[in-house]
């Protein structure tokens, strides 16, 4: 492989990787959700506890962003908006993500 | 309950201020859907398009803080407890472009006071470590969220006091800043109002664009930015861009 091959191809393989975590990020930043005066992550880990706390209770205390406790009185609610915006995020990432597949 | 936007915007000998503002302001109306207040003076007023329904607030700013160089008019953030019409108050740098509609949520949290801590660098090399000496944890006052409140208004007080002393506190906390920026004065205050042991922040770090990028192209949806010899670009996504000859793309 000739040097400016391999030039060419690193500088694509940074680009792609600065890119990926660009679109990582915005993701992560739009995750943010404010529902009943508080801030939450719409990630994963809330979800799953989110899910697991209304199979049991119909009210419940769960902590927000900045560590506060807030009582969720409406699990279905609150779980149908943090669910709607994770795959509004990964649906965006994913859509960004395919274009780093075609550079490639 | 109101709420706003809140921009401060003052032309300097060197950069256009009122250009970027412009973008700013179309930004915000395209996708925060939010009232504007714009603190100005009249030489910056005269120069901008006619912008639709924005308010405006005409001071003269406070002159001596310098960039580089140049001339920096941005030490007047202390008084938007005073200038702001809203009861909730968005203080945004009017180099940070909203091509979401993300802090538009932020007005609807009941927390007095948010600031971010974290910035992002999205040329990818982590540049925006503010942290060196300093003693104390910083924050980026680019975009600052308020209600009016005692509580906050105590905190704007304490920003002026320790603007007044700024050299003392830049000592004490080793921050060690030649210029006085909003991001250490706020910094400062937050740590000594909330009896040095945290505050609530916002939770997502600012985007930003270091100065040494160039913006060369910026549309509604996002911007395209260069960098020695590679262009990038982001969509869907708020940037905070440091180069002012964004001004002139």
């Amino acid at each position: 492989m000739d040097i400016g091959e391999l030039k060419q191809q690193s500088d694509l393989s940074y680009d792609i990787a600065v890119a990926k975590r660009n679109a990582l990020e915005k993701a992560q930043a739009r995750q943010v959700l404010a529902y009943n005066g508080n801030l939450f992550r719409a990630d994963p880990q809330t979800i799953c506890l989110v899910r697991t706390l209304k199979e049991t209770n119909s009210s419940f205390f769960i902590l927000d962003t900045n560590d506060n406790p807030v009582e969720i009185n409406n699990a279905d609610d609150f779980l149908n908006k943090l669910i709607a915006r994770n795959q509004e995020t990964l649906n965006t990432y994913h859509q960004t993500y395919e274009t780093f597949a075609r550079k490639r | 309950m109101t709420q706003g936007v809140l921009l401060f915007c003052f032309d300097t000998e060197h950069t256009r201020y009122h250009k970027i503002l412009e973008r700013c302001v179309g930004l915000i109306k395209k996708n925060l859907k939010s009232q504007i207040t714009v603190v100005t003076n009249f030489e910056t007023y005269k120069k901008l398009k006619p912008l639709g329904f924005v308010n405006y607030k005409f001071i003269e700013p406070e002159l001596g803080n310098k960039l580089n160089g140049k001339t920096w008019n941005n030490v007047d953030r202390h008084m938007a407890y005073e200038l702001s019409p809203y009861d909730t108050t968005l203080v945004m740098d009017i180099d940070y472009f909203c091509f979401s509609d993300n802090l538009a949520q932020l007005f609807n949290t009941d927390y007095d006071f948010l600031v971010a801590n974290q910035a992002y660098d999205l040329s990818g090399r982590n540049s925006f470590d503010l942290r060196k000496w300093s003693m104390i944890p910083m924050v980026w006052a680019t975009v600052l969220v308020f209600k009016k409140n005692q509580k906050v208004r105590k905190i704007f007080n304490t920003v002026k006091y320790i603007k007044k002393n700024y050299s003392y506190f830049n000592e004490m906390y080793r921050v060690y800043a030649r210029n006085l920026r909003n991001d250490y004065l706020f910094a400062m205050a937050l740590q000594q109002i909330n009896g040095f042991i945290g505050y609530p922040k916002m939770p997502f770090a600012l985007a930003t664009l270091p100065p040494d990028c160039e913006v060369v192209k910026v549309t509604d949806k996002g911007l395209a930015w260069k960098h020695k010899d590679q262009i990038s670009y982001v969509e869907g996504q708020d940037v905070h861009v440091l180069n002012k000859d964004v001004a002139n793309v």
